[in-house]
């Protein structure tokens, strides 16, 4: 018998008995979809989290250090020592902050630290400031080791204070003033904000402007401290490790190197990680996970069954035929065929609904419960349809390979 | 009935035993010897249990026989794979039923047309074998007809063409007016002589002996045994 044969046979008897058929789809359609959205729903769940913490820079090392002992220069001991630790570490910046109050102006436009919904901070850092905090350069570019050598009035501004100074225009050697001292544009900052998509519900809302914030800013070299801090030292650093292996070893070896040179009667130093936290959320997460996955393997075991049970009930119910066609001349590789072909059609037609139903509920319950567009993982997708339709098959294959093996007559006997 | 007489059939010490070696054996066929020409019409009679469903069964390579030899047309059936014993139901034989064995999710034509697919028959033959089947059987006008939607005399007829399509030189059928009123009995009794005339090969099983008194030759079974073979005056009917 030839194939295109086998296929308009499987076809015919899978729509001679509608409701048999659809029957053996829903058990996928069910399972399927209930491992996509389950899944989905846990990977959107933490979502806003995540971005918040990325968003603070990944893999860096927060140290906070400062020394009465004039004799020590923190901010230069640690520059060199991370320059030592090449290994571990990609780039080490003072982390400063203006304290007092500012206005800054172009033109006509003027931010000032009083305004809470424009507040602008200014941070005081080095050229790997950029580096070590995740921002990226969109325009011109980043402070110079020189910048900050030689005390150069210059600064790069973060995506929002760009806009709301320049709007439109390029902001790029344009002098801007804060606290009246004049200040060279050199760089712009691509936004931290753009592409992250948190949903609507209002703890999400609240960490995207978390997030909106930090492209509020405007970097100077961080000798200008002078400047603004009534001279006070920068007590704040981010070190850039390689790798989030590194985090450990670098807060071991930063935190012994400290011990060395600032003694607790002179001084206080502390080293922590963000990626601590992150990594208590993302064990959290991947427990999460985990259970809803659990859940999702459940109810693939379960629409499992239900699709074994119909599939077996067809082929008892089928031996009379499989009977019949033996009696006409049917070999049992026919057979076999038309039935592995019956089962993949079905599978298949129920496995695209099941993924259309998935996708559709992902959605509906991304809207729902995260006010945002959720989209399910792919491989997840098509695994678990990988899973259902394999299952599919073998359990309507299997009953079929021992009803064909009958004798006709023991087949046509059947009731 | 055809001027050429060869042996068809040929099978000798034939048995059918169920639970073989145990307290509750059963002997289906016990012994079976027995030959058919070529265009012979034969009534295979008995009452029920003695074995004439078993023998059309083995007849018709349905089943395999415990011990005995069966040749046909030529070749030795009695070892043969699953796949020959497709061949040989498929290209020698055409079976008739009592419960008419249609597909009921088939019409009549798809039923026709299934063991002219399973022959490997190109979809242009088809349509004029099948239809041509169906004409035979004064059933062409039903084509489209599922089983369903038609009487039993009718489904029957339906099953006579799917048995006569692929032109096979034997046809077994197994009580066919056994579940028809006695005119339309008649009718599909009619259908088999007149493809004997033609040439075909018929072997009939049924418990009626006026149906066996139609037949030429008549073999009587009784506790899986051949009691009697002849014609009809000679079997006593």
């Amino acid at each position: 018998m030839k194939l295109g044969q086998a296929v308009k046979m499987a076809a015919k008897s899978i729509f001679s008995n509608v409701g048999r058929s659809a029957l053996t789809m829903l058990g996928i359609i069910i399972g399927l979809a209930a491992v996509i959205i389950l899944v989905s729903y846990a990977q959107g769940q933490n979502a806003a989290l995540r971005a918040y913490y990325d968003s603070m820079g990944t893999n860096t090392v927060q140290v906070y250090a400062y020394s009465w002992n004039s004799s020590v220069d923190v901010s230069q001991a640690l520059y060199n020592y991370c320059q030592g630790l090449d290994d571990l570490v990609e780039g080490v910046t003072p982390n400063g902050q203006v304290y007092n109050d500012t206005t800054i102006s172009y033109g006509s436009k003027t931010l000032t630290s009083q305004d809470w919904e424009t507040r602008t901070t200014v941070y005081l850092g080095n050229d790997q400031y950029g580096l070590c905090n995740d921002f990226h350069i969109a325009r011109g570019r980043d402070l110079s080791f020189l910048d900050v050598e030689r005390l150069n009035q210059v600064c790069v501004l973060g995506a929002a204070t760009a806009e709301e100074l320049f709007s439109f225009a390029d902001p790029i050697d344009k002098t801007i003033t804060i606290n009246g001292l004049p200040f060279r544009v050199v760089g712009v900052y691509e936004s931290k904000s753009a592409g992250v998509n948190v949903g609507t519900n209002e703890e999400n809302q609240y960490l995207l402007d978390e997030i909106k914030r930090r492209d509020r800013m405007i970097l100077l070299p961080n000798t200008m401290t002078r400047y603004f801090n009534d001279n006070q030292s920068i007590e704040d650093y981010v070190v850039k490790v390689k790798s989030s292996d590194a985090i450990a070893e670098t807060v071991t070896s930063l935190n012994g190197f400290l011990s060395g040179i600032i003694s607790s009667d002179y001084g206080y130093f502390s080293v922590n990680s963000p990626q601590t936290y992150q990594n208590e959320q993302n064990e959290a997460d991947a427990m999460q996970q985990r259970f809803l996955g659990g859940i999702a393997a459940i109810s693939l075991l379960v629409g499992g069954i239900g699709i074994m049970n119909i599939m077996l009930v067809t082929v008892t119910e089928r031996t009379r035929e499989i009977g019949i066609r033996k009696a006409i001349g049917a070999e049992r590789r026919s057979i076999i065929v038309q039935f592995l072909i019956e089962a993949a059609m079905i599978c298949g037609i129920g496995g695209i609904f099941g993924i259309a139903v998935g996708y559709i509920g992902t959605l509906i319950v991304g809207k729902l419960s995260f006010g945002t567009i959720l989209i399910p993982s792919p491989g997840v997708t098509v695994g678990a349809a990988a899973i259902s339709v394999a299952l599919g098959i073998i359990f309507g294959l299997y009953p079929a390979i021992k009803a064909s093996g009958l004798q006709p007559v023991v087949a046509l006997r059947a009731d | 009935m055809s001027g050429v007489t060869a042996m068809l059939i040929d099978v000798k010490n034939l048995y059918k035993i169920y639970n073989e070696g145990k307290e509750s054996e059963v002997r289906a066929l016990d012994g079976v010897t027995l030959t058919i020409d070529q265009g012979e019409f034969v009534a295979i009679i008995g009452a029920s249990g003695s074995g004439k469903s078993t023998l059309m069964n083995i007849l018709g390579c349905l089943d395999i026989p415990t011990y005995g030899e069966y040749i046909l047309n030529g070749t030795d059936v009695t070892h043969r794979s699953d796949r020959q014993l497709a061949h040989i139901r498929n290209k020698e034989i055409g079976f008739i039923f009592q419960g008419y064995n249609l597909i009921p999710a088939l019409t009549a034509y798809e039923n026709v047309e299934l063991p002219l697919i399973y022959q490997g028959v190109s979809i242009f033959q088809r349509e004029e074998r099948v239809m041509e089947a169906l004409r035979r059987v004064e059933m062409d006008d039903r084509w489209q007809h599922k089983p369903a939607e038609m009487s039993g005399g009718q489904q029957q007829r339906v099953a006579i063409a799917r048995a006569i399509a692929t032109h096979p030189p034997i046809i077994m059928a197994d009580e066919p007016t056994g579940a028809l009123d006695s005119k339309t009995g008649r009718h599909v009794l009619e259908i088999l002589h007149s493809l004997n005339e033609e040439g075909t090969t018929i072997i009939l099983i049924t418990h009626d002996n006026s149906i066996a008194a139609t037949a030429h030759r008549v073999v009587r079974i009784s506790d899986g045994r051949i009691v009697a073979d002849g014609t009809r005056e000679e079997v006593g009917l």
